[in-house]
């Protein structure tokens, strides 16, 4: 008896470090390329084989923040293509979701929703771009915007699927029961009820066109800067530590968000837990 | 007695036929209910209750024949025009409004000054014996609780039909009998209109007026409960058979039956 709670709690013991170790493998996976990034963008020179930096400065960010190398155009080209793309794709998915759920073929049509994910964005951005030069939205916002949009499109129509349930067509039909019209039904019913999921979509949405290279560097054609190929070219043109800096307002902007606001993150898992 | 005719019919559904695909559900269903009457109505699982109480609710227009509540008819009226309320199995709530939000849904929809909202709702609430919980979640009430709140919010509303599809089936005997008589008595003090559909005998018999059973893609209609339980088909012969039968049996063993 005695040994058996003793074997008991060694594998408990276990499974405590076990969980440990890899929380804590997790956290120095994330936040290591966090860290590296915002020294490099304050480093002056960092030799081999040192830890540390041999000197740090901030005149990479004096540079950047003056506006002299373009960056408030690409923070603004950045966030307006992200945010129309965001906007949109998330209002569209979310009425497209709803259709394809009524839809006798629902599974096919969502595969065709995963066909943006199958093709390599440099592929599709390809032969986008000769469409695109035929309607004269190539090298232009809007042809950015537009590629964007297709694959965010696709991405918040997979994500918001999953929102259309039995309990949902229930609850607009109960409304619509109690007297509500078209508009009352996604007012006071399904928009509340999606509000959580919505955010998520909107949020990673975002990411997809904030992040976004290929489409921006083929479709864009250099005439639309964006905060990514900025760092690229930072990066290209031997300036690590001004791409470093530039990095850093490129990540920090969401991760900002995101731990303003959690729940962007924890929606998911609750919603999750709340469905079993 | 099928489509039986009553003096002062608030309803009136006149020879329904519904299909699903090739499979006849309904074949010329017709009956009226009385005004302030409910019309209990059973039937083995799959018959079509939940389907009969769809159609009458306008969820469901795919079918023939025709609807009147209250001389009007509704067939072609979509489910928001008919002021027929459906009330489902499970006590459904907006889980993102609280009790009192849930209750006033409905006049909300009408937009209805607050002042009036709060006296109805408040009003409703003492009805069905929640006062004090307005302000609570539905993820925190009891079984009995959630279907009061359903029932209060169609009530709040006045609906010239209400449609019950075994609103209690989910509850425990005890609850469910508080429930039962909880209907009732509101339901006969407001003059409700009702069709109640359930698979308990007993429970048909609580709190119908009239009664209807449906077998074979048709609705028998009886004006009364003598009527029903002299109908074998009905099953009131049989489950008081069954009852007898261990009574005699009781009496035989000579159990005394505890005080």
């Amino acid at each position: 008896m005695v040994s058996g709670v003793a074997v008991a709690s060694a594998a408990g013991a276990n499974a405590a470090v076990i969980r440990a170790g890899s929380t804590s493998l997790l956290c120095v996976l994330i936040a290591v390329p966090l860290v590296l990034l915002l020294l490099l963008s304050v480093t002056r020179h960092w030799s081999y084989p040192g830890l540390w930096p041999d000197a740090l400065q901030w005149s990479q960010w004096r540079v950047m923040l003056s506006g002299d190398r373009g960056l408030l155009d690409a923070l603004v080209s950045s966030l307006l293509i992200a945010v129309i793309v965001a906007v949109g794709a998330t209002t569209a998915g979310f009425l497209t979701s709803q259709r394809i759920a009524g839809h006798r073929r629902r599974g096919v049509l969502l595969m065709l929703a995963l066909l943006p994910f199958a093709i390599s964005p440099v592929v599709l951005g390809v032969t986008l771009n000769y469409g695109f030069i035929r309607l004269q939205l190539a090298a232009s916002l809007w042809g950015v915007i537009l590629a964007q949009f297709l694959f965010a499109y696709a991405y918040a129509v997979l994500l918001l699927s999953g929102f259309w349930n039995t309990r949902i067509a229930a609850l607009s039909e109960l409304a619509e029961s109690i007297g509500a019209d078209r508009f009352q039904i996604w007012w006071r019913v399904r928009l509340p009820l999606a509000a959580g999921l919505l955010g998520v979509s909107l949020f990673q949405t975002f990411l997809i066109s904030w992040f976004d290279f290929a489409l921006a560097r083929l479709i864009g054609a250099g005439r639309v800067q964006t905060l990514p190929l900025l760092v690229f070219d930072y990066f290209g043109s031997g300036d690590f530590r001004l791409a470093a800096a530039c990095g850093v307002l490129l990540v920090g902007l969401p991760l900002a968000a995101v731990l303003l606001n959690r729940r962007l993150l924890a929606w998911p898992l609750t919603a999750a837990s709340s469905r079993v | 007695m099928n489509g039986a005719q009553t003096l002062d019919a608030w309803l009136k559904v006149q020879a329904i036929r519904k299909r699903f695909g090739a499979r006849p559900l309904f074949d010329k269903v017709s009956f009226e209910v009385a005004r302030g009457q409910t019309l209990a109505v059973i039937g083995a699982s799959g018959s079509g209750k939940t389907t009969l109480l769809r159609i009458l609710a306008g969820l469901d227009r795919d079918h023939q024949g025709r609807i009147f509540i209250d001389d009007r008819d509704v067939t072609s009226l979509p489910a928001r025009q008919r002021q027929a309320l459906y009330l489902y199995q499970e006590p459904l709530l907006f889980p993102h409004l609280n009790v009192f939000e849930n209750i006033a849904f409905g006049l909300r929809l009408r937009r209805l000054p607050k002042t009036q909202v709060r006296e109805q709702v408040e009003q409703v609430l003492g009805e069905i014996e929640l006062q004090g919980l307005d302000a609570r979640k539905p993820e925190s009430l009891s079984g009995g609780q959630r279907q009061r709140v359903a029932f209060g919010r169609a009530l709040v509303v006045q609906p010239a039909l209400l449609l019950l599809d075994e609103p209690f089936g989910s509850l425990d005997p005890e609850t469910r009998a508080a429930m039962q008589e909880l209907f009732g008595r509101v339901a006969s003090q407001h003059r409700i209109t009702s069709v109640f559909v359930t698979h308990d005998l007993k429970e048909a018999l609580r709190v119908g007026d009239q009664f209807g059973l449906i077998a074979d893609g048709r609705l028998r209609n009886y004006i009364d409960r003598a009527a029903f339980c002299a109908d074998p088909d009905s099953g009131v012969q049989r489950e008081l058979r069954f009852w007898e039968a261990l009574r005699v049996e009781a009496i035989g063993s000579g159990a005394k039956p505890t005080p």
